[in-house]
């Protein structure tokens, strides 16, 4: 018996989940994967703090705040980096060095649906690096646990925004996948550089006002700032020290959950045309075999 | 002799060339390999800008994100260069070729090099300009020797890498991968080394980076340093033998037992 569209999407889901989860960890033992999922957020995060006792050596009137600030946001954007570097690096990697991408696509799976299963895949396990990540925070740094002990965390908030901020960030992997698969492996830059000007642009480890202001326009209109205060907010509540202020500041949940939920709308519209126009350019152009001799 | 002397050469030149011309074939290089990385190298610069740090750490982050083009030129096209080549199918040729594969990692460390010579230049002049962060080196020569000193302990680390990594498989690529933050971190990439304990400044040291950066700040920015200047000289030379031997070592030993194992031909995994 036939199946339906949404069984197939649902099977081809649950096989990429389990694909990417192949990929990603049966490389190793799993100790030393546990290792390796750990080891990378941890030490990216460690960076931060070391610049701040840096810092805190010379100018001593550095606020406290700052760190769970940083600290925070980092270890949130981890979700961001991965989701939309795992989903377009499944291109480069299926059509380059497994050469099995074309076969992907003339399997009777959904091919979208496909690349929504691999990015979930490395998103668990973002996800799994942030929470340790911020358990050792806290555990480590009296100013990171005191930030988030000083008042509770709000956990309905942050739910609205884990769930906004994964159809969000599916979204933006999708535009990116779908523009990825109709370029030659120059696209892996496409999503790392994409993810560098967020990390510069979004207020991830420092209050957007300081940047230019021209700069801190752009990055007000950003649906990902939106997300990043939301979480910060839910987890930390309002930073006290008005050095951390920013334009968003003033915004309340409700209205950062909705202009977050308006715009990632907005990206889920969008990525369903890009798609589907860039998947039947690739098709066309025979972009699912091309080889780059990668 | 002379022959086999010339045969080595020729190789080198024969592997940089590929790496050196393809810059001009493809200029689409800058975007990725200057641009980009300028954008994480600005966001530190913004941090330190937020804590009202002295100006010198900003400086000290574009002489991080130079350093650290550097470092990832030596993980991903030394390190885990022969797992590609082997992916590609050119590993099973250089080994069957009667030049030494000494000179390919040579070759490809001289090309690697200077095409990330360029990267690190405009990180630096594009940080420069943006930042406003004044460079007054105390001596020229003295900066430039510890530069190429440090390169050359770098790169000998980076065929070191080369020849472990050729009995990995998929391993590679996540070793290489696990290697990016860590050393960013333990080398003191964004900060002064003061920071650490002297245990562990000490057992950083054995990263070229960390050596070469402390010298290179106390030499720029007049900054005090952990080490000794000349402490710091007399470790590159040390560990650039030491790397370089190692990896001529390790080369001849991994070589063989690639080739008992079968694992020259083996691809995509």
């Amino acid at each position: 018996m036939a199946m339906t569209s949404l069984e197939v999407k649902k099977k081809t889901f649950r096989w990429a989940l389990w694909l990417g989860w192949q990929l990603d960890s049966n490389w190793t033992e799993p100790w030393l994967f546990a290792i390796y999922v750990l080891v990378k957020p941890l030490t990216s995060s460690l960076l931060l703090v070391c610049m701040y006792f840096a810092a805190r050596q010379v100018t001593p009137w550095v606020p406290v705040d700052f760190l769970p600030y940083m600290y925070i946001g980092n270890a949130c954007f981890m979700l961001i980096g991965s989701v939309m570097f795992g989903m377009s690096q499944a291109v480069l990697t299926d059509r380059e060095h497994y050469r099995m991408l074309k076969y992907i696509y003339i399997a009777p799976g959904h091919l979208q649906t496909y690349f929504v299963g691999r990015a979930i895949s490395g998103a668990f396990q973002a996800v799994l690096g942030g929470l340790i990540n911020i358990t050792i925070g806290a555990l480590t740094f009296p100013e990171v646990r005191h930030a988030l002990t000083r008042q509770p965390t709000e956990w309905g908030w942050l739910a609205v925004y884990l769930v906004l901020g994964t159809m969000l960030l599916t979204a933006l992997g999708l535009i990116l996948t779908a523009i990825v698969l109709n370029m030659n492996r120059q696209g892996m830059f496409l999503s790392e550089g994409i993810s560098g000007i967020l990390y510069l642009v979004c207020g991830v480890v420092f209050p957007i006002s300081i940047l230019p202001h021209w700069l801190s326009w752009v990055s007000v209109i950003l649906p990902p700032t939106y997300w990043l205060e939301g979480m910060r907010r839910a987890i930390l509540g309002v930073p006290a020290e008005k050095f951390l202020d920013s334009p968003l500041s003033h915004w309340g949940h409700p209205a950062l959950a909705a202009a977050l939920a308006g715009t990632t709308l907005g990206l889920l519209i969008l990525s369903q045309f890009v798609f589907r126009w860039s998947e039947r350019r690739a098709w066309r152009l025979g972009k699912f075999e091309e080889q780059s001799g990668a | 002799m002379s022959s086999s002397f010339g045969l080595f050469f020729r190789t080198i030149i024969a592997r940089a060339y590929p790496r050196i011309i393809g810059v001009r074939r493809q200029p689409s290089w800058v975007i990725h390999e200057a641009i980009l990385p300028l954008l994480s190298v600005a966001a530190y610069a913004y941090i330190y800008r937020a804590m009202k740090a002295p100006e010198s750490y900003i400086g000290f982050v574009l002489l991080g994100g130079a350093m650290t083009a550097f470092w990832l030129n030596v993980l991903w096209s030394m390190g885990a260069q022969l797992y590609w080549e082997r992916s590609s199918g050119n590993l099973e040729l250089y080994i069957m070729s009667p030049s030494s594969m000494m000179a390919v990692l040579a070759g490809m460390a001289l090309g690697g090099m200077l095409l990330t010579m360029v990267r690190a230049s405009v990180i630096l002049l594009t940080g420069i300009l943006l930042f406003q962060i004044p460079f007054h080196a105390s001596s020229w020569p003295l900066l430039i020797g510890v530069f190429l000193l440090t390169l050359l302990a770098l790169y000998g680390l980076g065929m070191m890498f080369a020849s472990v990594f050729l009995l990995f498989g998929r391993e590679a690529w996540h070793w290489v991968n696990l290697l990016q933050e860590p050393v960013y971190l333990l080398t003191g990439m964004n900060y002064p080394l003061r920071i650490f304990p002297t245990l562990l400044a000490s057992c950083a040291a054995v990263i070229p980076l960390t050596t070469g950066m402390d010298a290179m700040r106390q030499i720029l920015f007049a900054d005090a340093g952990f080490f000794p200047l000349w402490l710091n000289i007399l470790t590159l030379s040390g560990l650039s033998i030491f790397y370089l031997f190692l990896a001529w070592r390790m080369l001849k030993f991994l070589e063989r037992k690639a080739k008992e194992e079968g694992k020259i031909t083996v691809k995509w995994q």
